[in-house]
């Protein structure tokens, strides 16, 4: 539950990025590598944590 | 594209979707658990790219392409924050699968009735999930025949595509229930994602290369590569376009449904797994395309029309472009075949089981298989008529089905939740969102969808502190 609560927050963290940067930072970056990029590379990381959770399922449980 | 190409391709696809169909028979399916839920023994595998073929339909190539061709990079945006929401299924799925072994649920509209003491919270939150999953899968019906009758020039009629798909639909459904659909889904999903990602690297080397393409987009379209950009998403509307979507796992049935079915855990991490990767590329393929329109047809007034124009332009081969149009009518096909059946349990369990007495399961089965037809005739007349509310029900399918979220969060996090809260929740900010869709309001410049969760979340937790909670059933539902 604990560690539930601590990758819960770490997501949000990422998807709070995902609304906060191109409107911000990257609102003038008119590159492949702004906004375009971020996007794409935060969806990895979140995949990237999903994988961590559910790495020990059907084994431990 | 001639059409002696089209049906050609339909014809082969049709064939060998029939064969899957015929083969995945396995098990009784003589019960619902069997028929709705294939016996919860699904295999990760098939789990993965039956719940992508489900949750993908013809809005990715069409509609998401259109929004990239009318407003840049934001579309990817709002689609991969949707994505990430998926890793609801990480919290949420084990919860779901658990309690639905225990209690043998076949529905999440069952799970909320059980979990509330309460037949009302099944019956409500399954006609709702009906209002707004039947117009939805109608504009999806209609998608199949615009487009069989754009990239053929009408030689192939508007009627001829609705009824292709809702045959076909009600086909694949009615063969072995969900291991027909999970199977001719995975068939379609691999289909869909194969095809579409060739055309995409034969557009972008068409095009310049990756360097020559995002030349052109960042020397002639800069706009298009940033938010707001021109102006199409403002946060504002980014917001409520995101935010329902972010949902999206939880809050419509034929995709939570599905955390009931896979065999293990381990198959569970299979399917999240391997849909988050499918829905990663297949997102950036969506774009890729709808960006490709953008270059190759700059000045379109209707930008639904873009994927018809790219499928026929000179630099995608017909061949190619015909198996593409074929892998969208698997999209859209294979999203309203699990609907259906989606539908027709939570009509035959939730619906008939409370309403009628002492029904035995093979009651609601026979109730279930003889709905299936008939909501997909349900759905084919609105795909026939052109009427403002169904466009406007379908529209806010998502907004609308979103306002049962607080209720399923409650349901595994606070014991204090009641069916008074959950009724009204669904009952009040579902009829708001319709209004606000209907009257085109948007109230403080906020979109139905974030009007929809903000009121149902404070309905749901006043009037479910206000009433008393059934405190027993939250106790052993909370203990699995």
């Amino acid at each position: 539950m604990k560690n539930e609560l601590r990758w819960g927050l770490i997501i949000l963290f990422f998807v709070l990025i995902a609304y906060i940067l191109p409107y911000t930072l990257l609102t003038n970056v008119t590159k492949w590598y702004g906004s375009f990029f971020v996007w794409i590379i935060l969806t990895i990381i979140v995949i990237g944590i999903n994988y961590l959770i559910t790495k020990n399922w059907g084994k431990e449980k | 594209m001639s059409t002696t190409l089209v049906w050609s391709a339909i014809t082969i696809y049709v064939t060998i979707a029939i064969v899957i169909a015929f083969l995945s028979r396995t098990g009784k399916q003589n019960n619902m658990n069997s028929y709705f839920l294939g016996d919860r023994k699904m295999n990760g595998f098939v789990s993965a790219l039956s719940y992508s073929a489900t949750t993908y339909s013809a809005f990715m190539l069409v509609g998401l392409a259109g929004l990239t061709y009318n407003g840049g990079v934001g579309a990817l945006g709002f689609e991969l924050i949707y994505l990430m929401g998926v890793s609801l299924v990480a919290f949420f799925g084990p919860r779901f699968w658990k309690v639905g072994k225990k209690f043998g649920y076949v529905t999440p509209s069952e799970m909320l009735g059980d979990r509330y003491d309460s037949k009302a919270v099944a019956i409500i939150v399954a006609i709702s999930n009906c209002i707004f999953l039947i117009p939805y899968s109608a504009v999806q019906l209609s998608g199949v025949g615009y487009l069989l009758q754009g990239v053929t020039d009408n030689a192939i009629s508007f009627s001829t595509g609705v009824i292709i798909a809702t045959a076909l639909a009600i086909f694949f459904t009615y063969i072995a229930g969900i291991r027909s659909v999970a199977w001719t889904d995975s068939l379609q999903a691999l289909f869909m994602i194969v095809t579409s990602t060739i055309v995409v690297i034969v557009l972008i080397k068409g095009l310049g290369g990756f360097s020559g393409f995002f030349g052109t987009l960042e020397t002639k379209y800069p706009e298009y590569l940033t938010v707001p950009g021109n102006g199409f998403f403002s946060f504002i509307n980014f917001l409520g376009l995101s935010l329902p979507w972010f949902f999206f796992s939880l809050s419509n049935p034929q995709v939570s449904q599905r955390l009931y079915m896979p065999s293990s855990l381990k198959s569970m991490k299979h399917m999240l797994m391997g849909f988050l990767i499918f829905g990663l590329i297949y997102t950036i393929v969506a774009v890729i395309w709808g960006y490709s329109a953008l270059i190759m047809f700059p000045n379109l007034e209707n930008a639904d029309m873009a994927t018809p124009l790219v499928l026929q332009s000179d630099l995608v081969p017909p061949i190619l472009g015909v198996i593409v149009m074929v892998g969208i009518m698997a999209a859209a096909i294979s999203t309203i075949d699990s609907i259906l059946l989606t539908l027709s349990s939570l009509f035959a369990r939730d619906v008939y089981g409370n309403v009628k007495r002492n029904t035995s399961d093979s009651a609601q089965l026979k109730v279930g298989k003889f709905v299936i037809p008939v909501i997909a005739a349900l759905a084919f007349i609105f795909a026939q008529m052109e009427v403002n509310l169904i466009a406007v029900l379908s529209v806010s399918s998502s907004a609308g089905l979103l306002v049962v979220v607080p209720a399923i969060i409650g349901a595994f996090f606070w014991k204090k939740g009641t069916a008074a809260g959950v009724i009204s929740s669904v009952v009040v900010s579902g009829l708001i969102v319709i209004i606000l869709e209907l009257m085109q309001m948007k109230p403080l410049g906020l979109a139905s969808g974030l009007w929809g969760i903000l009121i149902s979340t404070i309905l749901y937790i006043t009037i479910s502190v206000m009433t008393k909670a059934p405190e027993e059933k939250a106790k052993s539902f909370l203990s699995v």
